[in-house]
This record gives structure tokens, sequence and C-alpha cells, in this order.
């Protein structure tokens, strides 16, 4: 397909927003156990996430790129965990963190969800229990591939259908 | 324990290492209000037991047991309470203040119910939770979704209500 293929101001303006958005990463940290506890030690300075550009920790979604939910969710935290994902300012990203929120864990019981991919989307799941400061920034690294291979333009050209679409339907 | 065992008829508990007795739950008010007297000045804790499926078991179904403490003499005791599905517990908010979210807290997993207590909501659980999670036959895979956020506007303003501010309704 012709679209598909951007010239060569569009492939560069891709090029620039991708590396812009994959170096400078705010993470929301979603902490409810144990992994929140490795999530400061990656966040200090023994570890220093700023390396990756991710120096910021915002406490509020609507300034966050990637949330990290570290920790246990239980079917009580559910829907505000919900809210946040929903606050949160598109482009957004998701990081699950640890054994307990990629599947629940070893708490199998009434309490707690068996994963948040129940309730958002997730993009990089680390393994763990609780994960080690290396394997969230293993999983940073790849969260910057991937947004690295993401196509600004396309995601505004379908952007830009979507309200002609609604244009067109409400007139 | 052995003017307890006198004055209410209590009975020692035998599968106990500790102080422990059984004691009915008419006199249990009677029983704390006088163990209160008597240098026991800490209610450290309300739990619930079911016995549902237990071997060799020949008491009612459930059982709530106060764990008491003395800070003068380092002394603990626990009394033991059985009691059979519906029937009732009187609260012990009026004798321990902090009786009232214990009591909350063992309605909320085990269903039984404290008579008299004047907020007897869910603690752990979430509002729209249905049924008794410790309950034996509460099935232990079911899982409830649930979507409203929990709304603690009403307890806050009745905190603020008791430590003198006015709240204004919109």
């Amino acid at each position: 397909m012709q679209n598909e293929m951007p010239g060569f101001f569009a492939g560069k303006l891709n090029e620039l927003v991708s590396w812009g958005r994959s170096h400078s990463l705010w993470p929301f940290p979603y902490g409810t156990a144990c992994c929140a506890i490795e999530f400061m030690s990656t966040e200090s300075a023994r570890y220093d996430l700023s390396r990756m550009g991710s120096e910021y920790v915002r406490f509020t979604p609507r300034q966050a790129d990637v949330l990290a939910v570290s920790g246990t969710i239980t079917f009580k935290q559910a829907p505000i965990l919900k809210r946040i994902y929903e606050q949160m300012a598109e482009p957004k990203w998701v990081i699950s963190m640890g054994a307990c929120a990629c599947s629940g864990g070893f708490y199998d019981c009434y309490c707690t969800v068996p994963g948040i991919d129940c309730i958002i989307p997730v993009d990089i799941y680390i393994g763990g229990c609780p994960s080690r400061p290396e394997a969230f920034f293993d999983a940073m690294i790849e969260l910057q591939e991937k947004i690295k291979n993401e196509s600004y333009m396309q995601e505004r050209k379908k952007k830009l259908k979507e309200q002609w679409e609604n244009l067109k339907w409400k007139a | 324990m052995e003017s307890l065992i006198q004055k209410f008829n209590a009975v020692p508990d035998k599968l106990a290492v500790d102080k422990c007795v059984i004691i009915a739950a008419e006199k249990l008010i009677e029983a704390v209000k006088f163990l209160k007297e008597n240098s026991f000045d800490v209610l450290i804790d309300i739990v619930g037991i079911d016995y549902l499926g237990m071997e060799n078991h020949n008491a009612p179904r459930f059982a709530v047991i106060y764990c008491l403490k003395s800070t003068k003499n380092m002394e603990r005791l626990r009394l033991k309470v059985q009691i059979d599905e519906g029937e009732t517990i009187s609260t012990l908010s009026e004798i321990y203040p902090i009786a009232d979210w214990q009591e909350r807290e063992v309605w909320d997993l085990f269903g039984i119910v404290f008579e008299n207590h004047r907020n007897l909501k869910r603690l752990l659980n979430h509002v729209e939770f249905e049924g008794h999670p410790l309950r034996k036959d509460y099935p232990a895979k079911k899982r409830q979704w649930l979507t409203e956020n929990d709304k603690m506007q009403d307890q806050l303003e009745a905190r603020l209500e008791t430590l003198g501010y006015k709240v204004v309704s919109h």
C-alpha cells in the first residue's frame, strides 16, 4: 500500500517522536506490595532508572506515560486501578511487575484478581517474586524498543479518521 | 480463671494449650465486665472459627474467641463462645470500643451477627461483595467482579462531625 510507506519528512518525524517518547517515559508507580519496594530500589541512586530518562515518578495519572503496576491487586482495588488507567493521557503503556500482578501469584483465593490483564491491557510482563531491579530495566528497554517501532503518523491518521467519521455521523 | 468457672459456669477448653474457657453466649457480657474490672484491660482480638466438616466435633458450628490481656499482671485469657448458625451474640463495643471494628471483621468474613452493634458493615470486603468468604461452604474458586468505587463519604462525614467539624451538604 502506498500509505504505509511514509515520505522523507513523515518518516523522520516518526523517528523523532518515537525517539523522544521512548527516552522520557514517566512512570506512575501503582505499588501495593513488595514489588513496589523493588521499584523504589530501581528508582533510587544504586540502580538509577533516570539513566533511561524515567527519573520523574509522577503521582498523578494525567502526567504519566507508563503505569507500573507492582504488587497484588485485590478485587476491592480493581475499580480504582481501572479508573487510574482511564485517567492517563494517550499514549500510555502498562508494565505488570511481579507474579501477583501478572497472574495473581500464589494468592489463589476469593479476593485476588488473577492477573491485571483481566482489567486493563498490559504491554510488558515481568516475572519474579518480587522481580529484581535488573528485570525492571530489561522491561524498560523492551518497552523502549516497542515504542520505537510504533508509528506516530499512523496513529495520528487513525485518530483523524475516527474524528472525521464522528463529525460525519453528527452532521 | 477459677472465679470465672465458679461464677459463670465456664468450662475449661481441653483442646487449648493456654488459658481458655468456654462460656455461654448469654453470660458473655457479664463475664467480660467482670474481667475488665479485674485488670484485663485490653481486648486483643476477636476471632471466628467455622467447624463445618470437622471430624469428631459435637458442638455448634461456629465459635467466637475473645483474646484478652492484662497489662498489669501480664496475663492472657481466651473466652470461647460456641454458637450455631442463625444465633447471635451481643456486642462488646460498649465495654471495649475496639470491638466495634473487630466484630465488623468477624461479621464480614463469617456472617456471625452481633446484636446491638451500631454499624455492622463490611470492613475488609467490598460493599458489593456477597456472602461470607471464610465460611467453609463458600466455594474456594469463586470470584466476584466488583465495579463501583467504594464510597466512604458518609463515614468520613460522621467522623468529622464527632471531631467537632460541621459538614455542609451541597
